[in-house]
């Protein structure tokens, strides 16, 4: 069997982002709310020359640790809503050009997929369209954790400001959250808008199709295109690990734990072990994937619970259901009802 | 913890040495040591407890306040508590030939004066707190809880805001109140260029803005962001939207001056407004404002 060479997994122990970037706007953000610089660093691994000089590279563990510091030693819960307000465009450079230069929000959606190792590489984001929205289906690339939470409300938060910049007016998201309404719920209406819908399956993102055609304030192909040569440069080699098993469950469908670890060169026992290190068990990885699909085929395509059974090949009616059940707790009609 | 205000008491740290050092020499320069038999453990264990406490209460003392007439009573009334409590620590490890006999007679009285003392300044204490519940006027309602104070504002956080809120909707029911939102023009915009720094400056001098400009029963606390809100007791919706414009007048006229070269840089604050109903709940009623609020600002 002829197979494509595989692109290098990227673990959470692996230092791979700049420390320049998130850590030092955060840095910023706790100093100023009084935080003490050197307990902010104690146990995380960071050295601030790293910071300062912007050469040095830290690990997804590093900067949890970190995260969790500045929470400890701030007691707001705005951290990471002021941290998704900083980080574009002061943040990713030649990216950010790009992005400015983009002609709309498809354009930027577009680019900003591309380039998603360099903007936001603890998620795994999928994109389905149907009559009326552009859906996009966020999960957890690194085994995020506890600190699931805070990267949701820093890239929503991002999101929104920098469509916002680009576009000149704010453009109307609707985000659906994986947890709780929280008590800081202000922050979310604040930063992220009104359009906001809690206890949900996933973090999911929607627009209004109409919307990708909103003209962009300073759309420019070429300056776009030099940007992202630039930018291709600064493009880490390599794949966020629970992604890449992801884009692997769904090319090989119905594949056993033992062919997944050895695609990847690595031992069933390893393979576990990883995958247990990101938080993440191999059946749950499939039961995501058979949710998603669930929620595609009930809500998007609205067919009916024979066809769906029929197109995720299920044996039969009863045993979808109880499937669909297991995996988000509801019935796949209360699912289908969750669409409007 | 911050330990700046250690530095800033030195007087009175040496005033606490000194107490300590009289009692050391009073105590073990008159008297001879028990043997170890002799010692009742279960006395040294209690006395020695007041002792050490007396310490730690100096210590929260002089770490949380800063000099004044008010913190020199506290520390010197417990200074002398402490002295009396020392003697009678040490007298647990001492015996006292006749000569010296006195010093178990007389080692309650610095604790007596020590008292007279502290009560006095707890007085002073009373007054002094009154003048900064003064201060405190339209930041605070009848409650206090520092831990939920917005550390950039020194306001109140919205939770603070959220159950005053509440406790308006379930004590006053028969008069209307009012809620008002606050949130200033192209704030991002203003932290693009001029930085946050800048930023946080402009959320702190915006906030004493707009507390000068409220009445003395009105509530200001900061909602998130660049969002502040209001609580208005026993005020209409007309009076309120009223007020609001008041504020944003007052700091449209305002002028900022940025750190960099001391450019002067003018804001202006959009607001949006609502009366309680009956049956009302805080969060419909923020609700409400909010969305409100939205409305105005994408029109």
């Amino acid at each position: 069997m002829q197979r494509a060479a595989l692109k290098q997994s990227l673990f959470s122990d692996d230092k791979f982002l700049p420390a320049h970037q998130l850590v030092a706007s955060l840095l910023d953000i706790a100093i100023s709310r009084g935080a003490n610089k050197q307990r902010l660093m104690r146990g995380t691994g960071i050295f601030y020359e790293d910071i300062v000089t912007g050469q040095g590279k830290i690990s997804p563990l590093q900067f949890f640790k970190f995260v969790a510091n500045v929470q400890a030693q701030t007691n707001g819960k705005d951290n990471a809503f002021l941290l998704g307000r900083r980080l574009f465009p002061g943040n990713y450079g030649h990216v950010s050009n790009a992005l400015m230069h983009s002609r709309n929000l498809s354009d930027a959606l577009r680019l900003a997929q591309r380039f998603q190792m360099i903007l936001c590489p603890f998620v795994d984001i999928r994109r389905y369209q149907d009559q009326h929205f552009c859906h996009f289906i966020v999960r957890d690339a690194l085994g995020c954790g506890e600190h699931w939470p805070f990267i949701i409300e820093t890239y929503s938060t991002a999101l929104i400001a920098a469509s916002k910049l680009l576009a000149g007016k704010r453009i109307p998201f609707y985000v659906d959250f994986p947890f709780a309404r929280p008590r800081h719920i202000q922050e979310y209406e604040e930063n992220i808008g009104l359009r906001l819908r809690f206890s949900q399956p996933f973090w999911r993102i929607r627009v209004e199709k109409q919307w990708l055609n909103q003209p962009f304030l300073q759309p420019s192909h070429s300056l776009k295109q030099h940007a992202m040569q630039q930018a291709l440069q600064d493009l880490p080699d390599g794949v966020s690990f629970l992604k890449q098993i992801r884009q692997l469950i769904q090319c090989l469908p119905a594949s056993k734990l033992d062919t997944i670890a050895h695609r990847l060169n690595m031992s069933p026992a390893t393979f576990k072990r990883k995958l247990k290190s990101h938080g993440m068990r191999f059946q749950q990885l499939q039961d995501e994937l058979g949710t998603e699909q669930a929620l595609y085929l009930l809500q998007v395509q609205g067919l009916n619970n024979e066809d769906s059974a029929l197109a995720m090949q299920f044996s039969d009616v009863t045993n979808f259901r109880r499937a669909v059940k297991r995996w988000t707790g509801l019935t796949p009609s209360e699912l289908r009802l969750g669409a409007e | 913890m911050n330990y700046s205000l250690l530095l800033r008491h030195q007087t009175l740290i040496s005033i606490f040495g000194g107490f300590l050092c009289l009692a050391i020499s009073l105590s073990f320069g008159l008297g001879q040591l028990k043997t170890w038999a002799e010692i009742a453990w279960l006395d040294v264990l209690g006395e020695g407890s007041v002792a050490l406490l007396s310490f730690v209460w100096i210590f929260f003392l002089l770490v949380s306040r800063p000099p004044g007439k008010v913190t020199s009573a506290l520390v010197l009334g417990l200074c002398f508590f402490m002295f009396s409590a020392l003697l009678d620590f040490f007298d647990k490890f001492e015996h006292y030939n006749n000569a010296a006999a006195f010093l178990s007679l007389i080692e309650s009285i610095p604790a007596g004066i020590g008292m007279f003392i502290m009560t006095y300044a707890l007085y002073q204490w009373h007054q002094e707190q009154l003048t900064l519940n003064r201060q405190l006027q339209r930041r605070e309602a009848h409650q206090r809880e520092h831990q939920q104070v917005d550390f950039i504002t020194s306001l109140y956080r919205a939770d603070y805001m959220r159950d005053q809120i509440d406790l308006q909707l379930r004590t006053k029911q028969d008069s209307a109140f009012s809620v008002v939102i606050m949130d200033i023009d192209n704030f991002d915009q203003f932290n693009r260029t001029y930085g946050h720094h800048d930023g946080d400056r402009v959320l702190r001098e915006v906030a004493e803005l707009i507390l000068i400009n409220l009445r003395k029963t009105d509530l200001l606390c900061r909602y998130a962001g660049d969002r502040f809100i209001l609580l208005l007791p026993d005020t209409g919706l007309d009076k309120a939207r009223e007020l609001a414009d008041e504020i944003c007048q007052a700091v449209r006229h305002w002028s900022f001056k940025t750190s960099d070269n001391g450019d002067a840089v003018f804001h202006k604050l959009t607001f949006a407004a609502d009366e309680s109903r009956n049956n009302d709940d805080v969060e419909p009623l923020i609700n409400r404002v909010n969305r409100q609020l939205d409305l105005v600002k994408q029109a």
